[in-house]
């Protein structure tokens, strides 16, 4: 499981779930002692301070030995900093005094979560479901059937953790994604929208609105919500080669390669940006750019199939047969479809 | 694609035809007629003094018009016949009534159609004048004008190709052109009037008479090209009128005068061609037959000939072959592909579905344009106009596609070649292929790292060849020498042989197209040999592809081994499946010729289920086969049936592959 997805999670987790924080009195007697570190590793938690949470309750739970509540927190702890058998031995003894502990039989099924163990994770959530409803065991079964490709099951998830938290703006973002992997594009756009208002903030939202709009060919909405969510984070350059995209395919060639140079500007090993002003060259008709583009692009991530298969394309032009039939085949085995097709029509 | 205007007998086309007619004196304009001598070298004799005049005075329409006449027919697109006709138009449109369609024509030519369609229309509104008087007239221009819209469409969409001169190996500053080349590429014939020619001879229009000319390919580059033997070149015109697919036939244009030009075959044998033989005369007759083209199985011919009874000028014909091997009675293909204008250089692609010709008579945009039909359900359909520029508003003829159908070969006088007609390759690129652009998108609220989320535009329409080319070298197996051998073709469901091919006497090599949508099998056959089988399912989608399979035949001896691929089973049970009948058939053939042979049937199977199963299952197959010779009159006590399961793979078993190779039934010479 990615760090940040645990950060994301964990977040997520405290805000609903996090047990509270327990008063302290000013004479320290060994359980006093046992709840000062457990509130200070809450705090250290609620930093990100993983090991230092974990450590904390540690010492907490030498103390007092049957502190359920630092028990269950040390396991979010090694769960973020991926100590995934230390956190599972702690819900365990957990799950062992209280079986019935809903937010206990989730953090178990995120603990599966992180090890990638699905059919764990599934099951871990369903028994959590089992015994009421849990927005963010809902969520996460609509993130896990997302991930296996079966959006319209996503889409139920979500809906049942929207149900539960009707503010849930994650669970609307996720939604809105399912949607547009089925190509219900208006819906996904509602639900872009409904996960904006929620939150603002959200700068990816604005980003994958305007991936929406421009997937249907509504070039001007595309480039405006690309340019709020620039706005709202300057420094979001996944907004601004998709802004670039926008505009080349809107026939804009010199607006996007402006973009795309931009990105460049600001972080001058981007592989996407490359290729991107390959795509620009290629439309250009300027072969010679394209390969060397395209060859940059590649230089600087060796598995860019797009690059290898725009380069590809440059090198076909340039009469180079061999070596674009030698790029597509590396962009094929990449995993880009379109590259095995002209293997098959332009490299017998 | 400008093919140029100059004649040879094989092909007369458009220009050739029209400045023949000049040359007789018969259709010359009658305001030229007074100052021009006619015919070629004529022409230029009458231009010298016209130029002379011109200089002393440029204002003369009349003048300004002969000298584009005269350049119109010397060189139809140079920019002196238009300028000369120009300034006649701009002198005096009235100089003489047909100035506007030369001009016309001359700006068709040039690809300037909205130039073209003006003058073309001035001189219909001349003609409408006195319509009764003019209808042949009036129907040409009205063509000319409808060329002229079509190229319009066309070019403002052009097909976009690679268009190569296939380089000083085949092209020299003599005319080369009417390439036939092997479904792979790799050999190319075709006609050329050098100064080697045989004979040396030159005809009346003071070139040498037309030889043909071979050259194949290695490493990718062709090799110098060579004049066929005497055996194919006579001293008068022999011209290439199409090749078979696998490159063994050759057919040959003749004209002795005669009559109105004959088509002859030639095989190959060893490394030279035999003599051509004159074709029946259900292909010959008095009139002009031409360009030739022959299924990929080689029991359907197609040919071009004017002869009486079909739809106007050259008309496609086809013929089959009789059970005698004899071209049958043809047949004309009929008004979808026949029109009452001329069709010419007609070529059948060896997927046995498409079939490219020439024609004046469809959507053209000027003289010969060439044109493509599919054969669905029996019919043809609607030809094809091949696009601009494959298509020009000169003539294109003698075109020829490769068996993967991503690459055409034909020859032109376009500039920049090595002088006269060379003959270049056509490379089809299909639409523009979209960039692939890098986006990304954070589906997933949860997932900061963002997913990459590449689009991808359709893929190109070039449509490749749904077929398969198999070719290799038939050894024999101990010594490697090369041997001819016979090569069935079966159709295994209609348990029918659909074509015998042999392999090369001298090298060895044999190429067979095979168009999707069949289950073959192929039988490699010599006397004194065991016979080799392959098999090839190749269902209807099946993409364009090629095997390379060196065959070495084993000489009937104890111990040798063959794989019977062409003997199938129902799945999972030992039944024998009807396809399998023409690969038993040979083995009979085989027992009954080789009465003192006794063979151990093994049967195999790949490493699928458990071994206990696979030896159950193999016992029982190779006892089904022996039983089915035992009913075909083969004493049982020459066979032996023995199931091997998986215990002798003969591939991986971790492949699909693999494993088809390993489920075979092979069988082995016990005595002899």
């Amino acid at each position: 499981m990615r760090l940040n997805l645990l950060l994301f999670f964990l977040g997520a987790f405290f805000v609903s779930s996090a047990q509270d924080t327990v008063k302290v009195n000013t004479t320290i007697s060994p359980e006093e002692q046992a709840q000062q570190n457990y509130n200070d590793g809450i705090t250290a938690l609620n930093k990100g301070e993983g090991q230092l949470a974990a450590d904390l309750f540690s010492k907490s739970i030498e103390l007092k030995p049957d502190f359920e509540k630092a028990l269950y927190n040390r396991c979010v702890a090694y769960t973020l900093v991926r100590n995934y058998p230390s956190a599972m031995s702690d819900i365990n003894k957990v799950l062992s005094t209280s079986p019935n502990n809903i937010e206990a039989r989730f953090a178990k099924a995120m603990v599966f979560f992180g090890q990638s163990q699905k059919d764990s994770t599934n099951r871990w959530l369903d028994n959590c479901l089992g015994i009421g409803k849990h927005a963010e065991a809902y969520y996460y079964k609509g993130i896990m059937s997302y991930q296996a490709g079966d959006y319209n099951e996503a889409i139920k998830e979500y809906s049942g953790a929207i149900e539960v938290k009707p503010d849930y703006a994650y669970a609307y973002n996720d939604r809105a994604s399912a949607k547009r992997a089925i190509n219900d594009l208006t819906g996904a756009i509602a639900d872009y929208e409904k996960a904006l208002s929620l939150n603002p903030s959200f700068v990816f939202v604005y980003n994958n609105l305007g991936s929406v709009y421009r997937v249907s060919k509504n070039y001007d909405k595309a480039i405006e919500y690309y340019t709020k969510a620039m706005t709202a984070k300057p420094d979001y350059l996944i907004a601004l080669n998709n802004r670039g995209a926008a505009k080349l395919e809107s026939g804009k060639l010199d607006d996007a390669k402006k973009d795309f140079e931009e990105v460049l500007k600001k972080d001058p090993k981007n592989s996407q940006a490359f290729n991107n002003l390959a795509s620009v060259a290629l439309k250009q008709k300027d072969y010679k750019k394209a390969k060397d583009m395209a060859g940059k692009a590649i230089e600087l991530n060796a598995n860019n199939g797009a690059a290898y298969f725009n380069r590809g394309i440059a090198r076909q032009m340039l009469r180079e047969e061999d070596g674009s039939c030698a790029d597509w085949k590396k962009a094929a085995d990449l995993g880009v479809s379109a590259a095995k097709s002209f293997m098959n029509t332009d490299c017998n | 694609m400008d093919i140029g205007i100059e004649f040879y007998e094989q092909g007369r086309k458009e220009f050739d035809d029209f400045r023949k007619g000049l040359m007789s004196d018969k259709t010359l304009p009658v305001s030229t007629r007074d100052y021009l001598h006619v015919g070629n070298e004529n022409f230029k004799s009458a231009q010298s003094p016209l130029m002379d005049a011109q200089k002393f005075n440029p204002k003369n329409a009349k003048l300004n018009y002969m000298l584009g006449f005269i350049r119109f027919f010397e060189a139809p697109a140079s920019k002196e016949a238009l300028g000369f006709l120009s300034d006649a138009f701009r002198l005096d449109p009235e100089t003489e009534q047909d100035l506007p369609y030369w001009l016309g024509w001359c700006y068709q030519l040039n690809v300037n159609w909205d130039e073209a369609i003006k003058y073309y229309n001035v001189y219909l509104g001349r003609l409408n004048l006195k319509p009764k008087s003019h209808v042949v007239e009036i129907e040409d221009v009205q063509k000319k004008i409808a060329e002229c819209n079509n190229g319009k469409i066309f070019s403002a969409k052009p097909e976009r190709v690679f268009v190569d001169n296939l380089g000083p190996a085949v092209n020299t500053q003599y005319p080369e052109y009417s390439p036939a080349i092997t479904a792979d590429e790799e050999t190319v014939i075709f006609t050329a009037r050098r100064d080697n020619s045989t004979g040396g001879k030159k005809d009346s229009d003071a070139g040498f008479y037309e030889d043909l000319y071979i050259s194949t390919k290695s490493n990718g580059k062709w090799q110098p090209s060579k004049l066929l033997s005497k055996n194919v070149n006579s001293e008068f015109h022999d011209a290439s009128a199409g090749l078979s697919p696998d490159g063994s036939k050759l057919f040959v244009y003749r004209h002795s005068g005669k009559d109105g030009g004959d088509l002859y075959e030639s095989t190959l044998f060893g490394i030279d061609w035999e003599p051509p033989v004159h074709m029946n005369k259900n292909i010959n007759t008095k009139y002009h037959e031409s360009s030739v083209s022959l299924s990929f199985d080689g029991k359907r011919i197609y040919f071009v000939s004017d002869k009486s009874g079909g739809f106007g000028d050259r008309d496609i014909y086809y013929s089959d072959m009789d059970l005698k091997g004899e071209w049958g009675l043809s047949k004309n293909l009929g008004p979808d592909i026949n029109t009452k204008y001329g069709e010419e250089g007609v070529f059948m692609h060896p997927d046995g579905k498409t079939m490219y010709f020439s024609s004046q008579g469809h959507n053209n945009i000027g003289g010969y344009d060439i044109f493509m039909s599919t054969l669905e359900n029996g019919k043809w359909s609607k030809p094809v106009n091949l696009g601009y520029p494959i298509n020009g508003p000169d003539d294109d003829v003698f075109f020829v596609v490769s068996g993967s159908g991503n690459r055409a070969y034909f020859s032109s006088s376009k500039q920049g070649g090595y002088g006269d007609k060379d003959i270049y390759k056509i490379t089809f690129l299909g639409p523009e292929k979209e960039p692939l652009l890098s986006t990304e998108d954070q589906l997933l609220a949860m997932v900061a790292n963002p997913i990459s989320n590449l689009k991808t535009e359709a893929a190109v329409e070039i449509k490749t060849s749904k077929l398969t080319i198999l070719k290799g070298v038939v050894t024999d197996a101990k010594t490697n020498a090369v041997l001819e051998a016979t090569i069935d073709l079966i159709d295994n469901d209609k348990n029918e042989v659909l074509a015998t091919f042999k392999s090369n006497s001298a090298t060895g090599k044999y190429l067979v197209t095979l168009p999707s949508g069949k289950n073959y099998g192929i039988a490699v056959k010599r006397e004194g040999y065991l016979f080799h089988s392959e098999n090839f399912n190749l269902p209807d989608n099946a993409d364009y592809q090629e095997f390379t399979k060196d065959v070495a035949l084993k000489k009937i001896e104890v111990g040798s081994t063959i794989v019977l691929r062409n003997i199938f089973f129902d799945f999972d049970k030992a039944t024998i499946r009807p396809e399998s009948a023409n690969e038993l058939d040979r083995l009979i053939k085989l027992l009954n010729d080789n009465p003192t042979l006794k063979i151990e049937l093994g049967s195999h199977t790949d490493s699928k289920g458990s071994d206990d199963y696979n030896m159950k299952l193999s016992d029982s197959r190779s006892k089904s086969v022996v039983d089915y010779l035992i009913t075909k009159g083969i004493s049982a006590g020459r066979l032996v049936a023995k199931g091997y399961g998986e215990t002798k793979p003969i591939d991986t078993n971790d492949t699909d592959a693999g494993r088809q190779n390993n489920r075979r039934t092979e069988f082995k010479i016990l005595e002899k």
